[in-house]
């Protein structure tokens, strides 16, 4: 039996296909057109998913849509109704493309895709609920979803067991701690629904003492918290549910100035929003996580939806809750419904055993030796092939050794915002000098942001202060835990100013050619770390194609591609040379 | 000029036209539809967005679990 999910239209489109109980493919639409978070019907994500395993639209047994399109147009409908006539510039650019797609999801689906069968609609947070839990490894798991917003749901929480799961309560529409953390960023001037992991990144360069940070009070005049976690914003502060821009003239006055320019300069009072702006979000969701751990007696938890993604507070939920174990979905932002829509199908409507966990993200395109190579030709590309996986994995440490940044390109591309080892950048962490390069040469972006230490399961604990065992979604590069202060200087590039590290684990079976590779630069290095960042430069989704990685390494500093047995130095292709620094935009 | 450039001349003014039709259109419905109902709800005293500030939980009950085969095909 075969399931297709689709998810489109607002965030990152994305489809999933579940054959016979297990994910076989998975993709988010922008890898394949090339347009960061496209949210355009995902027509080369589905092709992609289908052609993965060789069938047509005729052979998929159900479809099923990530939301209810007309409990959110209810939704929508309210916000004018309620904010007439300042609603109006919203009313006339929005109610086009309601019309036009939006309400048409099913004529789209089966025009599209010519496509006969059944169409399900799940709750936008029961397919992230689904998502978290039917993949999760738990039998029994207290679930809590948290996004900006699905129909009118923000803030979710329930119970999951076996194949079924019971939504309890929730918190609606205006109120999100989403939109609140989306509001600050726009504040801060980054780009909404894109730039959130930057707060979080800037927030450690601020004041992050609830005391002396003079924010930190000032922004619970905008979210009233009671001690059970539910919450509500004080919608004086905000516009965004009548105007598309977010931040409203009190929350100016509030936060001491105007909304920061787009490239302008950061200033500490900027960075000082930005911490008292996490630490308001992790009192949040601590309260929720205590209150949903004696509601629920769980102690087990799964998580997903946006504010799952923030990494940094993620990291302190076992310490800070009495949960003992946790799992989050990778794409924990809206593309990742679709692995909660097919789940729940199969599993919950349809009453199938869960046999599928997700273990590893590599659910993205492969592609083989033979199609690299057919690359490689046609296109005149200079290269050596490496004769085995032993001489793959002793060149790139050396590489990486020797302070060359590699372009890795292996194995199926991740499912999810991060790469993970499949489309990733390496470099060494030890070279005091890689974080710069990496942001200016490379990456083309702003110089605070720090890298991501990738670490082999079994050497984690040595380097960084985690959990124990080393909890499953730090795999996904969802965790930030402290690294171990007598690391701090032998490997700068990865540790952040507030002595963090967003650190990915690999367990062999995920990634062996990855796994090796990282063990083999310890025995060079003496320390067992590489940094990973995903292979794309700045504004521009992480590369799916050999083609795309090719010309991402040619466009930036990346001096060396290792593309499955290849290996392709930058230098000896002058011909397709090019500078990317001027398209590195957000 | 080309026939060409004449077509794409008409297939833009048509394009305008539409638009400036369909803006009308909504600015009617807008003021009308949604501004009749906005002024009765003002009057009832009926809000359709929960942003009132009180003192107990601001948590609603849900309850969202398995339904029958048939509500999911609904987009409601
Ligand atoms: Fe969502």
């Amino acid at each position: 039996m075969y399931i297709l999910g689709i998810s489109c239209y607002y965030h990152d489109s994305s489809a999933a296909l579940l054959k016979d109980g297990k994910i076989v493919a998975a993709a988010e639409e922008e890898r394949f057109s090339r347009k960061k978070h496209d949210t355009t019907f995902p027509d080369l994500a589905i092709k992609y998913c289908l052609e993965s395993q060789g069938i047509t639209i005729d052979d998929v047994d159900y479809v099923g849509f990530y939301e209810k399109p007309f409990i959110k147009f209810e939704r929508v409908l309210s916000q004018h109704l309620e904010c007439f006539p300042l609603s109006l510039k919203v009313f006339l650019s929005s109610t086009p493309s309601w019309i036009n797609e939006k309400l048409r999801v099913v004529s789209k689906i089966k025009k599209s895709l010519k496509y006969k069968g059944d169409i399900l609609f799940i709750d936008h947070h029961m397919g992230h609920a689904a998502s978290s839990f039917l993949v999760s490894p738990f039998k029994k798991a207290a679930i809590v979803t948290v996004d900006g917003v699905g129909e009118w749901t923000t803030t979710s929480y329930g119970i999951g067991e076996g194949n079924d799961i019971r939504l309890l309560k929730d918190i609606q529409f205006p109120n999100s701690i989403g939109l609140l953390y989306s509001t600050i960023t726009a504040y801060l001037g980054f780009t909404v629904n894109n730039s959130e992991y930057k707060v979080m990144g800037l927030a450690p360069y601020g004041n992050m003492d609830r005391k002396t940070n003079p924010w930190y009070n000032k922004l619970f005049k905008v979210v009233d918290v009671k001690d059970d976690g539910s919450y509500r914003l004080n919608m004086k502060y905000f516009k965004f549910h009548w105007a598309d821009r977010m931040p409203s003239h009190a929350m100016c006055s509030l936060l001491g100035g105007p909304i920061r320019k787009p490239e302008s300069e950061v200033d500490q009072r900027h960075k000082d929003i930005a911490a008292a702006l996490q630490m308001v979000t992790e009192d949040i969701m601590t309260k929720i996580l205590n209150h949903v751990h004696k509601e629920t007696k769980c102690n087990n938890l799964v998580m997903a939806g946006g504010v799952a993604l923030n990494s940094v507070y993620n990291g302190k939920i076992l310490k800070n809750t009495p949960f003992k174990k946790i799992w989050i979905q990778p794409a924990a932002g809206d593309g990742g419904t679709v692995i909660g829509v097919v789940h729940y199908i199969y599993n919950t409507i349809l009453g199938n055993k869960r046999t599928y966990q997700m273990t590893d993200a590599n659910l993205g395109p492969k592609y083989n030796t033979e199609q690299i190579q057919t690359f490689l030709d046609k296109n005149n590309i200079k290269y050596t092939t490496f004769k085995n996986d032993n001489e793959l994995v002793k060149t790139s440490a050396k590489l990486c050794h020797e302070n060359h940044v590699i372009g890795w390109f292996q194995d199926g591309m991740e499912w999810g915002p991060r790469a993970l080892g499949c489309r990733s950048i390496l470099a060494s962490p030890c070279n005091p000098k890689a974080k710069e390069l990496l942001n200016t040469k490379v990456k083309h972006r702003e110089k605070f942001r720090p890298f991501a230490p990738v670490v082999c399961d079994d050497d984690a604990a040595k380097y960084f202060d985690c959990d124990k065992p080393v909890p499953e979604p730090t795999d996904y590069m969802l965790m930030v835990y402290p690294v171990f202060k007598k690391w701090h200087k032998k490997i700068p590039s990865v540790t952040h100013v507030d002595g963090s590290g967003r650190l990915q684990t690999i367990r062999k079976h995920q990634n062996p050619r990855y796994y090796n590779t990282i063990k083999e630069f310890g025995k060079l290095s003496k320390i067992p770390i590489l940094i990973n960042t995903s292979f794309n430069i700045r504004g521009e989704p992480i590369v799916c194609t050999p083609h795309d990685a090719y010309k991402c390494m040619m466009g930036t500093g990346i001096d060396y591609l290792v593309m499955d047995k290849f290996l392709i130095k930058r230098s000896e292709n002058p011909k397709d040379m090019w500078d990317s620094e001027k398209y590195a935009i957000d | 000029m080309s026939f060409k450039a004449f077509k794409k001349g008409m297939h833009n003014f048509t394009t305008n036209i539409s638009i400036i039709i369909n803006t009308i259109l909504l600015i009617i419905v807008y003021f009308i539809g949604v501004g009749i109902t906005f002024i009765f709800a003002k009057m009832v005293g009926k809000h359709f967005l929960d942003m009132k500030l009180s003192k107990g939980s601001y948590w609603k009950t849900l309850n969202l679990k398995k339904k029958p085969m048939v509500s999911y095909y609904r987009q409601f």
